[in-house]
């Protein structure tokens, strides 16, 4: 099995990496998780098919499931604000997350050879995408604080090794795509205020 | 429950006065990374690398940090753009920090 080097800046605004076979089905296993948990909160229950058709949802309290609590977050501390933003929004955002996590896995399942190739608006969503698998990882790992103590010194046959070994795999992979966007947007933001 | 003659003052004043500014907060979070984060913030509200970086430094260390002001239009918009990129953020007024 080759293993990546991560994602190279090719060109301008341009980011290519090169997976191996066995990454990719982690990565495309990962996609298709994230977007079967978001497909999970479906709206039921509408009495206005007008309402769900600009997007007000049923929904008017945070998901149950840790997880997807967490992937949706309430955007108010106060309880009655929150819900009624919830209504209006959730569903948008919950679509949005799909599609970075579909962006992400076609860009995966179209490439024979493990080739993959991003502009920059591809590039945040795969970076959206990988930061959801993230999250939801990162609930499940129950990372709470930047050392994870408890996870460093999981015994070999605990499951959850393994899981965080893909949880820092994904953040490696995260950084390196990283590294190459944020100086060109940094130097776009320089020129443009050169230009102005 | 008998409202406080402050508290309703304060109620009629935010009634009268369109112009209270609301703010958006950004919440530490233990699994974002530190160079997503100034990402995301260069990338929403086109802050320099170095801006971003002082926000998200800002954000790791106390906790909590202001990233934008505005309308509470503004500040919604602002929000949900933050939670489409897995930031942890909430909007309040400004004036009940």
């Amino acid at each position: 099995m080759s293993s990546t080097e991560g994602f190279k800046r090719h060109g301008d605004h341009t980011y290519v990496a090169q997976f191996g076979e066995s990454e990719k089905e982690v990565l495309l296993n990962l996609c298709e998780q994230i977007i079967e948990l978001l497909a999970e909160r479906t709206d039921h229950g509408h009495e206005d098919p007008l309402a769900a058709m600009v997007g007000i949802t049923s929904h008017d309290s945070p998901p149950e499931d840790e997880v997807l609590h967490r992937l949706l977050p309430n955007a108010y501390a106060d309880a009655v604000d929150a819900s009624e933003f919830r209504r209006y929004t959730e569903s948008t955002l919950r679509a949005k997350k799909q599609a970075h996590a579909i962006a992400m896995r076609i860009h995966l399942k179209s490439s024979d050879d493990g080739l993959v190739d991003l502009d920059h608006e591809n590039a945040n969503a795969w970076l959206g995408a990988m930061n959801d698998i993230r999250l939801a990882l990162g609930v499940r790992l129950k990372v709470e604080n930047s050392s994870n103590e408890h996870l460093e010194i999981l015994s070999p046959d605990d499951p959850l090794r393994g899981v965080y070994a893909v949880y820092t795999w994904l953040g490696w992979l995260q950084e390196s795509l990283l590294s190459a966007l944020i100086d060109d947007v940094d130097e776009d933001e320089e020129s443009q205020l050169g230009n102005s | 429950m008998v409202k406080t003659a402050d508290k309703i003052e304060e109620e009629i004043r935010a009634i009268f006065s369109s112009d209270t500014p609301w703010v958006t907060i950004v919440w530490d979070d233990p699994v974002n990374l530190q160079t997503y984060v100034v990402y995301v913030f260069m990338e929403l509200f086109g802050y320099s690398k170095a801006r971003a970086t002082e926000l998200m430094l800002q954000v790791h260390n106390d906790g909590k940090a202001i990233v934008s002001t505005g309308s509470r239009e503004e500040m919604e918009h602002d929000v949900a753009r933050l939670h489409e990129y897995g930031l942890w953020a909430t909007l309040q007024r400004g004036d009940q920090l």
